[in-house]
């Protein structure tokens, strides 16, 4: 089963420092190399909010107030089960610090 | 949660690598596979307490690795060594890189059993519990678990070094990860078309794999066919578990993630260059399928081509098949059946069903739809898959049947069968030979388009190889049919058998096969295999001496005339006979006081017949209840 591991903007501006890039390509890199990680990356902290009601579509232009909500980055993984979306989603909030994730289960390809 | 199986979920992540790391410590696969689960048992226990701990991997390495080291010790108590070897353990790495590229290469070791391979690969590698792979496999966990103990027998003396040929070796690697992909995504027997669960092992395995041999060509290769295959797994069943052919399938449920990382494989394997092996192979004609967008765009050209090639490495019957289906799209159907026809008598293939599938798929085209029909009912007979089958019928039924043609083979057998006249042994003996011919010639084939060489094919096929007894028993059975349904014709070309008194019927290839596959000693083995390729009777054979022997041109003198053997007995029978150059060639350890039959250099005696027909017999009785005698032996005349 595929799970969608989501990651929020965390809204603090700390840039990310050197052990975190090591320490995340080494986990990237393993999961890749174990053949869990189907697709991952960051997202752009812009981008355009579409709404539809009845046959009128707006579009919004980003950034968003609701900073928390925004997701920064995502990870697409192929696992046996829950527990095991849980611990990788465990082992990569370890590496990044405070924050949070959000892990679903993704139907059908 | 449940702790449990959170732990669990942790485990089956390291499994490979602790494993792996204490294969390399305790050198001894069963051993280390003992101590990991014990680590597993701590981690139940202590980290439902504690909660799991933060880098769960290291600590269960660490774990495992004093396990290990103070298993070493005591040991060595036992054996009383010297103290410095005690340290060696404790200073080697909790982990090394090729910990579990040498654990898939010793799960693969080709003195296992295929089917040990598998379980011991899922086992160890892939971390699963033995009750989960007897899920997954259909099949008692007992039957797994005595695999896997099996297997960690036969390997208890094997070494954990990479191996010296390891391109030979990842051959037996790459095979058992694709037959438990295949294992899962056409699963052999059951309801279920899919698996899934097995398919996401292998594919696991796989991309794990690539990427501990990432210059082997044929690991990317065997991940790109797995990816693309993958990705069809949404679109090639329907709404009610049928399957989907190919040309039919929605491709628009095709997963593009998973073709993307098909294709990126596939350019690996392609990057890292050389003759194209069969994965790459296979893959490449995968990616061709993936790259239509429309059934109808397919470079058919392009597969029939990739497929030649294909078939040139790997011959065997089903790529041919698969060969003459790609030859059917590029060239016509006439053109594919001509190739499927050059089929149509190979052993392998006699009970395949994709076989008359795809005669039925081209003869559809070629517009004669009664015989096509024939060929999917063949088919459906064949196949053990439910969903399947009902999808095979399914195609017959849409065919126009010859409604002129009269009663099917089915009516008229099972009319046959119900007649009140015939003893209960008889009709059971009669029930035997028409179930066979239904399956091979087809449940609803007319019997007015059935032809004698037809019944004549599906007879040399069943009972070919029994003996003349048999045959001839099966031959009445169906004469008697034959005459009861006004088609005495049927029978024509079967004819009766010589039979000889003594149940010399020949031991069939398959099972000697099976025998020659276990554990023997030289002697016997020398034995079976000259008596098999001579021909020769026992008694000459067990009456040669070294001298009379000429190893060169394969053959040796008796006191009437000449046995001869071949590569088999050839290859054997140095070692056989190692140093000694007179004498018996077959001895026992026992001594003997007769001159004519004793060794003269070690006074071993000859073995008699007596002797070798008991071991043969006991050797056999796994093949046979009754066991065989040598005389069976004897190749069958043909």
């Amino acid at each position: 089963m595929r799970y969608l591991m989501t990651s929020l903007a965390t809204g603090a501006e700390t840039p990310p420092d050197e052990r975190l890039f090591t320490e995340m390509g080494k986990f990237i890199e393993e999961m890749t190399a174990t053949g869990v990680l189907l697709a991952t990356g960051g997202l752009a902290p812009t981008g355009l909010r579409l709404t539809s009601t009845g046959d009128e579509i707006t579009v919004t232009d980003g950034p968003f107030t609701e900073a928390k909500e925004v997701v920064a980055g995502f990870a697409l993984i192929e696992v046996r089960s829950e527990e095991e979306a849980l611990e990788l989603a465990r082992r990569f909030r370890r590496i990044v610090g405070d924050g949070v994730s959000v892990v679903q289960q993704v139907f059908g390809p | 949660m449940d702790v449990r199986r959170a732990v669990e979920a942790v485990w089956r992540l390291e499994a490979a690598k602790v494993v792996g790391a204490l294969t390399r410590l305790v050198r001894d696969v069963g051993l280390a596979e003992e101590l990991a689960h014990d680590t597993l048992v701590a981690a139940l226990e202590q980290w439902p307490e504690s909660g799991i701990s933060d880098n769960p991997g290291a600590w269960l390495t660490a774990v495992a690795k004093r396990r290990a080291v103070d298993h070493l010790r005591r040991a060595e108590r036992l054996a009383r060594k010297q103290e410095e070897l005690a340290r060696e353990p404790e200073s080697a790495p909790a982990e090394a890189p090729d910990d579990v590229l040498r654990l898939m290469f010793l799960s693969c070791h080709p003195v296992l059993p295929t089917r040990e391979r598998v379980a011991l690969t899922l086992r160890l590698v892939g971390g699963l519990t033995v009750e989960e792979i007897a899920r997954a496999f259909l099949v008692d966990p007992p039957v797994i678990a005595r695999r896997v103990a099996a297997a960690k027998r036969a390997l208890a003396g094997v070494g954990f070094d990479l191996p010296a040929d390891p391109a030979e070796r990842l051959s037996s690697v790459l095979e058992v990860v694709y037959l438990v992909f295949n294992e899962g995504y056409s699963a052999t027997s059951g309801d279920d078309l899919l698996r899934p669960g097995l398919c996401l092992e292998a594919l696991r395995l796989g991309r794990l794999l690539a990427d501990l041999v990432p210059d082997a060509a044929e690991a990317h290769g065997l991940v790109a066919l797995m990816e693309i295959q993958a990705s069809r797994s949404a679109a090639r069943t329907g709404p009610s578990g049928e399957p989907v052919q190919l040309h039919e399938q929605n491709r628009g449920r095709w997963d593009p993630l998973l073709i993307r990382r098909g294709f990126t494989a596939l350019l690996r394997a392609r990057e890292i260059g050389g003759p194209p092996g069969p994965y790459v192979l296979q893959a490449a004609i995968a990616v061709c399928h993936a790259r239509a967008s429309r059934a109808e765009d397919t470079d058919w050209a392009q597969i029939a081509a990739l497929y030649e090639a294909l078939a040139r490495q790997v011959p065997t019957p089903v790529v041919r098949l698969n060969q003459a289906v790609a030859v059917g799209m590029a060239h016509g159907p006439a053109a594919g059946l001509a190739l499927v026809d050059t089929l149509a008598d190979d052993p392998a293939l006699r009970e395949y069903h994709l076989l008359p599938g795809v005669r039925g798929d081209l003869l559809v085209r070629l517009g004669r739809t009664v015989d096509a029909r024939r060929e999917f009912e063949r088919a459906a007979g064949l196949t053990v898959n439910a969903a399947e089958r009902a999808f095979l019928l399914r195609r017959a039924d849409d065919l126009a049947a010859d409604e002129t043609a009269g009663p099917t083979l089915g009516a008229t057998a099972d009319a046959f069968l119900a007649r009140d006249d015939l003893g209960p042994d008889t009709l059971r003996s009669y029930g035997q030979t028409l179930r066979r011919l239904r399956l091979t010639v087809g449940e609803r084939v007319p019997l007015s388009a059935m032809t004698a060489a037809e019944v004549h094919r599906a007879f040399r096929s069943a009972w070919g190889t029994a003996s003349p007894k048999t045959w001839n028993r099966h031959r009445s059975a169906l004469r008697m049919f034959a005459l009861w349904a006004d088609a005495a014709h049927l029978a024509d070309d079967l004819p009766r058998l010589a039979e000889t008194g003594a149940p010399t019927e020949s031991i069939p290839d398959d099972r000697l096969a099976a025998l020659f596959d276990r554990d023997l000693p030289v002697r016997e083995r020398v034995l079976w295999l000259l008596l098999r390729e001579s021909a020769a009777p026992v008694r000459a054979v067990l009456s040669l001496d070294i001298e009379d022997l000429d190893l060169d041109d394969r053959r040796a003198r008796t006191g009437s005339g000449w046995i001869a053997w071949r590569a088999g007995t050839a290859r054997l029978l140095p070692a056989l006979l190692g140093a000694r150059t007179r004498g018996p060639v077959f001895v026992t350890e026992r001594r003997s006081t007769n001159a004519r039959d004793r060794c003269p250099d070690t006074g071993h005696t000859r073995l008699s017949y007596e002797r070798a027909e008991y071991l043969f017999k006991q050797s056999t009785k796994a093949l046979h209840p009754n066991g065989y005698t040598l005389r069976q032996l004897r190749p069958r005349e043909t």
